[in-house]
């Protein structure tokens, strides 16, 4: 059979995503992940004003809005050489963590599973078990993900004044104070999530789920108790190792973390003598090593930008698009970006890997990284982040300090790293008479969806999709799942109700 | 209480009309018993601003609901049938209408969208604003009448 080359209808998934793989005997020889929007923030920001990033920034995207808010003010926070004071720092995390507790849980239920009721399975002896779950707007699982994640937001609203788009952190802190009674709330609301997410999502308490330590605490917990194999975890486990997902999707081996997630000076919180909760590091060929962002370099060899050689660190990096030309080597208008000189994935196993989290460290070492794993890492998340954020509300003195009067620099550069939902995300600031003169942003999903760099390299999901088995042309649900695994994001951008266009959105 | 949540993406043309009404709206002093939202970007998270309303007005661009530029008025059942059914972070209005009764805490509200269909100017986003205002006003006392608009109340 002559290979053919598919387009896969990635607007399932993400409505700026497109991908396309070559097939030959039912196998994908190569795949091409390509970004089709133009976003321009950089132009958008340069020339402005140089707090504006506070306030645009924020309004990328609408799931990550608020680890924007904190890349952006972290640069600003290193441009004007201020320090945050640790109660400011902990309702920072404390607001970054709730917009990740929620899109966990929601990309796990609503984006993943949701799969699992896909045709293709209509067969397996668990697919009725999976339309009660995850049948669309009906399943239980379903309903009740969107019924219960959409309160976990509030506590951004509380503590942020404001609530979509948020710009409550600035340099040096926080503008709004929060009071005693909006702190009971925020744990109020955070005990309700985290009794609905061991219940429903996990089948156990946060602390018994952390026991686990290795491959076989997990087989043996599976089958300790009724409520772990029913709970939404424990479904997943059965289900996507029957499918096969465990096989799939490993990508290139490559894990990046910028870090994220301050320790606030006093807190009980985090290992002794660690800065942040979440580590900051780049893994490869099994090895973790510290992380260094002069190391990032972004390249344009595949993008519709104006060439240069290899590739520019953000701070030197360009943003000139450029459509004509080249159109069979340029695909996407996301960039490329490496860590090193490697493609790098990033996301909550990346962070997990980095972070040496025993359980995700022996089934590495056992299996690979693979689709099961990175989505099972983005599932159980919540439980390394919710402990903490109990902890940092009832640390929280309500007459602390919250704002520290930044000096007035006018002039310099800086960069806002954290760790966003989906992954490592970056602001490069350069401020000059107190107006934006460069600002470039790199996203988690421009790592995981990069095209191809200047040495031909793939990206990370190019990678991954490489070698996949595919059972039905027609059909190729071995795609979505390992692409939707990286939680596509390539950013919230034209929402149109189109009725002229059928489903796309 | 009453909303008129506006939504859409301010820094792309075609999807920027609902923050364009906002802007105008903000600007102006509204009836004390209506709200506005900068809605945004924020899709299915716009799900508790429907939780204790009356009300809720949606200001979004449209497509494909009129032959002609300018805005229409529209129920939720000209937009639900659009939704489909795996959510994704470009899910807009229809998955946001499609999830709602399933989820929604005690009433629901009366909806209704504003929609800007096509390229627009200054006057569509008054004539936007202006109906999204009526609609608040007219439909709490069960009296909404817009004339020659495909959908209307």
């Amino acid at each position: 059979m002559a290979p053919e080359r598919i387009n896969v209808s990635m607007n399932r998934v993400e409505g700026d995503l497109e991908v396309s793989v070559d097939v030959d005997g039912g196998v994908v020889t190569d795949a091409r992940c390509s970004g089709t929007m133009y976003r321009g923030f950089e132009k958008i920001l340069k020339g402005r004003g140089s707090y504006d990033g506070l306030v645009i920034t924020p309004r990328i995207c609408g799931i990550c809005s608020t680890s924007h808010l904190v890349a952006a003010s972290r640069a600003l926070d290193m441009i004007t050489g201020v320090k945050v004071p640790p109660d400011a720092v902990r309702i920072r995390n404390i607001a970054q963590m709730s917009e990740h507790i929620q899109s966990d849980v929601r990309h796990g239920m609503l984006m993943f599973a949701v799969d699992f009721v896909n045709p293709a399975y209509k067969d397996h002896p668990m697919f009725d078990e999976a339309v009660q779950r995850y049948e669309p707007f009906k399943g239980k699982s379903i309903v009740e993900t969107i019924r219960e994640t959409k309160k976990v937001l509030e506590i951004i609203a509380i503590i942020g004044g404001q609530w979509p788009h948020s710009s409550f952190m600035v340099p040096g802190g926080i503008a709004s104070i929060p009071s005693k009674s909006d702190l009971l709330q925020c744990s109020l609301l955070l005990r309700q999530y985290k009794a609905w997410y061991e219940q429903r999502i996990l089948g156990c308490s946060i602390e018994r789920w952390r026991e686990i330590r290795s491959a076989a605490d997990l087989d043996a917990w599976l089958e300790e108790r009724p409520e772990h194999r029913e709970s939404d975890l424990g479904f997943y486990l059965r289900f996507a190792r029957s499918i096969g997902l465990d096989k799939t999707g490993k990508g290139v081996g490559a894990f990046l973390s910028f870090g994220a997630l301050e320790l606030p000076e006093g807190t009980t919180v985090g290992a002794a003598g660690a800065s942040s909760l979440v580590p900051a590091g780049f893994a490869h060929a099994g090895r973790v090593s510290g992380f260094d962002q002069a190391k990032i370099a972004e390249h344009v060899a595949s993008s519709w930008y104006v060439d240069y050689e290899g590739g520019k660190h953000p701070f030197e990096g360009e943003t000139n698009p450029y459509a004509t030309g080249k159109e069979n080597e340029k695909y996407s208008w996301a960039k490329a970006p490496r860590y090193d000189n490697h493609p790098a994935e990033t996301g909550p196993l990346a962070e997990m890997v980095i972070a040496g989290n025993p359980l995700i460290v022996s089934l590495i070492d056992k299996e690979g990284p693979s689709t099961y794993l990175r989505e099972l890492a983005r599932l159980v998340r919540p439980t390394e982040l919710m402990p903490a954020m109990e902890t940092w509300l009832t640390e929280i003195n309500f007459n602390s300090k919250y704002y520290t009067l930044p000096g007035e620099v006018r002039t310099g550069e800086g960069f806002g790293l954290t760790q966003a939902s989906r992954g490592a995300l970056g602001h490069w600031v350069k401020i000059e008479n107190d107006v934006i003169r460069h600002y470039q942003i790199i996203t988690p999903s421009a790592w995981n969806f990069s095209p191809r760099d200047s040495g031909k390299r793939r990206g990370p999901v190019e990678e991954a999709l490489s070698g996949t088995r595919i059972k039905d042309m027609a059909n190729p649900v071995e795609l979505g799942h390992i692409v939707r695994s990286f939680d596509a994001c390539l950013v919230c951008t034209v929402h149109t109700a189109r009725r002229d266009e059928g489903h796309r959105y | 209480m009453k909303r008129i949540i506006c939504i859409g993406n301010r820094y792309v043309r075609q999807d920027s009309a609902g923050p364009a009404v906002y802007d105008l709206l903000s600007q102006e002093e509204l009836p004390a018993d209506v709200e506005l939202v900068d809605g945004g970007l924020a899709g299915l998270n716009l799900l508790g601003f429907f939780d204790d309303a009356e009300l809720v007005v949606l200001v979004d661009n449209v497509s494909g609901f009129s032959s002609h530029n300018g805005t229409v008025v529209l129920e939720p059942e000209d937009i639900v049938p659009l939704a489909k059914n795996i959510y994704d972070h470009a899910s807009g209005l229809p998955y946001l209408l499609r999830a709602l009764p399933e989820v929604i805490e005690g009433n629901a509200p009366r909806i209704v969208v504003v929609g800007v269909e096509g390229d627009y100017d200054e006057s569509v986003i008054a004539d936007a604003a202006r109906l999204a205002l009526k609609t608040a006003a007219d439909l709490g006392r069960g009296r909404l009448v817009v004339d020659g608009t495909p959908g209307g109340a």
